[in-house]
């Protein structure tokens, strides 16, 4: 080749060279754009005047080598950048870099660097030596730093949006509240997933059309959720209501929801936008607010208890105390809510005048010591009816700092009403107790332990009721040693059964001046109490039986008295008796008498005398006849009145008619009866009589010393009933044992000497005999006999 | 005249045989009798001037003898009593003695112990019955003198003087002198002290 052609060739080129290299320049800077060279080889670094720019220096500032260009990159991105630079060249791909650099003046760039991916093969930038390694690399960088910031606020802004959104869902979500849109035109509805769920749906599960919302409204409530709508869509205004909606479980909700007409630019609405808010929850709170706001004041006005709260309680009373009454305080007092609570004189004035000092007191004490208050005091309320309150305050604190009073206001009229009530009655039961000698008490026998003495029941034992209740030990020392065991038992038996009991009749030595009395103690078992647990009331019968003896004593003395009575009328029988034979017999005598007189006349008057004699014979048959009256008395004075009787029917009466009798004087009566004794055809009240007599006979002559009383009976060897009533008494008379049988034959003082004739005519008229015998030890033996089948006799 | 003597002994028992027996006794020693079974009986009788006594027995069917005595005592009827009884105590007895009975028996009697009762009763009432003559004759003197000479005796007894009496009445001493005549003379005084003795035996009120 020629020179000179080469010469012109490399002119050309190199303005050509020149040219291009401008034109690139004016590219680069305007694409901010530069190019680079590093020779491998040398690591000398050629940059374009828009790399110098990029790297803020001027223009071919100073020339650069490798290290003056790493010492530019920021140092996080240095090592990675370089390192990333020879991988690639020894993997022969391109070099791709974003990396940060760092300008002389501090600021810092975000550039990319890209290395052409077929350099090699690129004239003038890909420049290889012999054996094919490259020895110069040739690249451009780009600042791209505004790039990446314009990218970076984008993404920043989606991101935003998309946190915003999901914001808006949770919170959608957790405020139960949800959008919707409603196309005017179409109809067509789109909800949000929160409006779904509201709904009971699941987010986004099909599309929403009006009538399928107008089906899921209450029925109740469909018309007025359209019509306020519908006024929305006429007026502009927004769509405010409530409704409640079914769930396609159903499950019932109530919402509230908010809408807003939107309109286009011709003014013509063409959307509602609008939110529904599920109020279910608030509203049920609401209602159990309401629901327990009701049930508190209810209580406190059922229960007449008002609350009141105060930030504190000053000598004087105003606004600034934060008083706060309940209704029922109001009511308590009789005041008017609408006046507010009254200041700290007026509360005073409520007061009953007699209270009103105290009461002033205790809020000054509240007031300066900040202490608590629980008083019961009465108040007059505007109308003068008195009321008993109760007030307790206690003070509030809060880390120990005091913050306020808050108290109860409590109407205890009745309560006192009922406590004076009870402690009246309880005096007036202390009183009858008292005057009945009549105590109670509850016990626990198995803790052995006293609940309740009544005062009485201290006096009845001896114990000072103001000693407090003595142990049931000392109870069981009170009683007297003969009656312990039998009281003991009795209880311990009646305790371990769970048994009520009642013990009629024991003995104790009082306590206090040792005195024995009678006592009755009566124990029901609490049937609600604990085992052991009894209630009771124990008596002072001590008046009771000495008023009983003392009754029983002149019932004896009645008895006695009849049977004295019973005596002297058979004395006036006697008498009258006597009088009847002594009549007859005076007048014969006297008419004898007369009679002689008649014969010693001169001459004897025989006439006069004889009627004198027939007189005499008149009387003397007189006499006789009475005798003769008093015999049959028994025989033909009563009608007989005869049935079968059995007579161990009778002993058994008698036996039983005279025990007390015969305790009376320590006599034992036994009987000894023939099993199989027949019946006997007799009068059944004679032969009580007959009983009876014998029976008081041997009672008689017992009386001193006591003794036995024996009656027997069996069937003699003639076939007849033998009776016997045996003694072991003062015994017959040595003598004409046969004469106790006559009649006014008697060797008692109060006697008649009429009882063992009356008694063996008796036993004589029911063909039976009467006999006595003397016993051999002591006493006597009375026998009779009656015949087994008697005929009846007129 | 003899008969008219002759005392009757008044016999009440209610015992026929024991009424007879007594009457017969009575008539035996010569004495009158009348017997009746009843009180009653005995009060419808007309009672004779002559002496006489009741023989009673204690119990009567309708009144005991001893509520009859009094009931005789309020009558005025002054008779002596023979209380016989069947059955007599000692304070039955003593109750119709101090009530004045003569004599208390108790049947059978000794025959003797009745007539001698009898006797005594019958001399008791002879001399009762004497003075009660004596007193009947009394008042009727004394029912026959006026009513001044009444006034004027009573003011004699009591002792006053002729001079006393007549200022007492406002009169003069001779008109005093007249009426005292008359007096002594009407009652057939002897004397002061026997009119003393008269105005006694008539119970005159003494002058206050």
């Amino acid at each position: 080749m020629a020179n000179e052609d080469v010469q012109k060739t490399l002119a050309e080129l190199s303005r050509e060279l020149q040219e291009s290299k401008a034109r690139l320049e004016e590219a680069q800077r305007v694409a901010h754009v530069g190019h680079w060279e590093w020779d491998l080889e040398t690591d000398v670094v050629v940059w374009s005047d828009e790399t110098y720019r990029i790297f803020g220096l001027s223009p071919q500032e100073r020339p650069m080598d490798l290290a003056a260009v790493r010492a530019m990159v920021h140092p996080e991105d240095r090592e990675s950048l370089y390192r990333g630079v020879d991988e690639d060249l020894v993997a022969g791909v391109r070099p791709d870099a974003e990396f940060r650099i760092v300008r002389p003046n501090g600021e810092v760039r975000t550039v990319h660097s890209v290395t052409p991916k077929r350099w090699n093969s690129m004239p003038g930038d890909a420049k290889r030596d012999a054996s094919g390694r490259p020895y110069k690399l040739f690249g451009t960088v780009q600042d791209i730093t505004d790039r990446k910031r314009a990218e970076e606020a984008l993404q920043e802004i989606s991101r935003n949006l998309l946190e915003s959104k999901a914001w808006l869902e949770e919170a959608q979500r957790v405020a139960h509240v949800g959008y919707w849109v409603w196309d005017l035109q179409t109809n067509r509805v789109i909800w949000s997933d929160e409006t779904y769920r509201i709904f009971g749906l699941t987010p986004q599960e099909g599309l929403i059309d009006l009538d399928k919302v107008r089906e899921m409204i209450h029925p109740d409530d469909r018309e007025a959720v359209f019509r306020t709508a519908g006024e929305a869509v006429r007026s502009g205004a927004r769509a405010d209501c409530e409704h409640r909606l079914f769930r396609p479980n159903g499950e019932m909700r109530i919402v509230h929801s908010l809408g807003d007409l939107k309109k286009d630019s011709s003014g013509r609405p063409y959307q509602i936008f609008g939110t529904t808010q599920d109020i279910t929850e608030r509203k049920r709170a609401e209602e159990a607010l309401q629901r327990s706001q009701f049930y508190l004041s209810e209580g406190q006005r059922l229960a007449h208890i008002g609350s009141w709260a105060a930030k504190d309680l000053g000598v004087r009373w105003s606004d600034d105390l934060g008083i706060y009454w309940s209704d029922e305080v109001y009511k308590i007092f009789g005041l008017d809510p609408q006046n507010g609570p009254p200041n700290l004189e007026q509360y005073l004035a409520a007061v009953h005048p007699d209270d009103r000092a105290s009461m002033a007191e205790t809020v000054r004490v509240m007031h300066e010591q900040h202490g608590g208050c629980d008083v019961t005091h009465r108040i007059v309320r505007p109308d003068g009816e008195v009321r008993h309150v109760r007030c307790v305050g206690v003070p509030v604190f809060e880390d120990g700092v005091f913050k306020a009073f808050h108290g109860t206001t409590i109407d205890v009229t009745e309560h006192e009403r009922l406590t004076q009530e009870l402690r009246r009655e309880r005096a007036y039961l202390a009183e009858a107790q008292s005057l009945a000698h009549i105590g109670s008490w509850a016990t626990n026998f198995a803790t052995r332990q006293n609940f309740h003495l009544s005062d009485e029941t201290y006096r009845i034992h001896g114990f000072d009721p103001r000693q407090g209740p003595p142990g049931l030990e000392r109870f069981w020392d009170t009683l007297h040693p003969e009656d312990e065991p039998v009281v003991r038992s009795t209880l311990e038996n009646a305790v371990r059964a769970g048994m009520d009991y009642d013990i009629r009749d024991f003995r104790i030595r009082r306590a206090d001046d040792g005195q024995i009395r009678f006592l009755r103690t009566i124990g029901h078992r609490n049937p609600v109490g604990e085992i052991g647990e009894y209630v009771g009331i124990t008596m002072d019968i001590t008046e009771l039986k000495r008023a009983e003896e003392e009754r029983e004593r002149l019932r004896q003395l009645e008895a006695d008295l009849a049977h004295i009575n019973r005596v002297n009328m058979m004395g006036e029988l006697a008498a009258a008796l006597a009088h009847e034979i002594r009549q007859p017999i005076a007048a014969s005598i006297t008419s004898a008498n007369a009679c002689l007189r008649w014969l010693a006349r001169d001459p004897p008057d025989l006439e006069r005398a004889r009627a004198a004699a027939a007189r005499i014979e008149q009387d003397g048959n007189r006499a006789a006849d009475v005798i003769n009256h008093l015999r049959s008395f028994y025989k033909k004075g009563t009608p007989p009145e005869r049935g079968i009787v059995d007579l161990k029917d009778i002993i058994r009466e008698m036996t039983a008619l005279l025990r007390k009798e015969a305790v009376r004087h320590s006599i034992r009566i036994h009987s000894e009866l023939h099993e199989d004794m027949p019946n006997v055809l007799a009068d059944r009240v004679q032969l009580q009589q007959v009983f009876m007599n014998l029976m008081l006979n041997a009672i008689d002559a017992m009386k001193d010393s006591g003794g036995e009383l024996t009656i027997t009976s069996r069937l003699n060897l003639e076939g007849q009933l033998a009776v016997s009533i045996s003694d072991t008494g003062v015994g017959l008379p040595t003598e004409n044992t046969e004469r106790i049988f006559d009649a006014f034959h008697t060797t008692k003082p109060q006697g008649t000497g009429m009882g063992l004739a009356i008694t063996r005519s008796i036993v004589e008229a029911h063909g039976g005999r009467l006999w006595a015998t003397a016993n051999q030890e002591a006493g006597a033996t009375f026998h009779f006999t009656l015949p087994a089948r008697i005929e009846a006799d007129a | 005249m003899k008969s008219a003597a002759v005392p009757t002994v008044f016999i009440i028992d209610d015992d026929r045989g024991m009424r007879q027996a007594i009457h017969d006794l009575v008539e035996s020693v010569g004495l009158r009798a009348e017997s009746f079974a009843t009180g009653e009986a005995f009060l419808g009788t007309r009672h004779t001037g002559r002496p006489s006594c009741l023989v009673l027995d204690v119990r009567l069917p309708q009144m005991s003898g001893l509520d009859f005595q009094r009931r005789l005592a309020e009558t005025g009827m002054q008779i002596p009593i023979i209380f016989v009884t069947a059955h007599g105590d000692i304070p039955m007895s003593v109750r119709a003695l101090k009530s004045g009975a003569v004599e208390f028996l108790t049947k059978p009697f000794r025959d003797q112990d009745l007539l001698d009762a009898i006797q005594q009763a019958l001399d008791r009432d002879r001399i009762a019955q004497e003075q009660q003559g004596e007193i009947h004759d009394l008042q009727e003197r004394y029912h026959a003198l006026t009513a001044r000479e009444r006034e004027v005796m009573t003011l004699v007894v009591a002792g006053m003087l002729n001079k006393q009496i007549a200022s007492e009445i406002g009169a003069s001493e001779a008109t005093v002198k007249v009426h005292r005549g008359h007096v002594m003379q009407k009652m057939q005084a002897g004397s002061v002290p026997d009119l003393v003795r008269m105005a006694d035996k008539l119970k005159l009120p003494p002058r206050k």
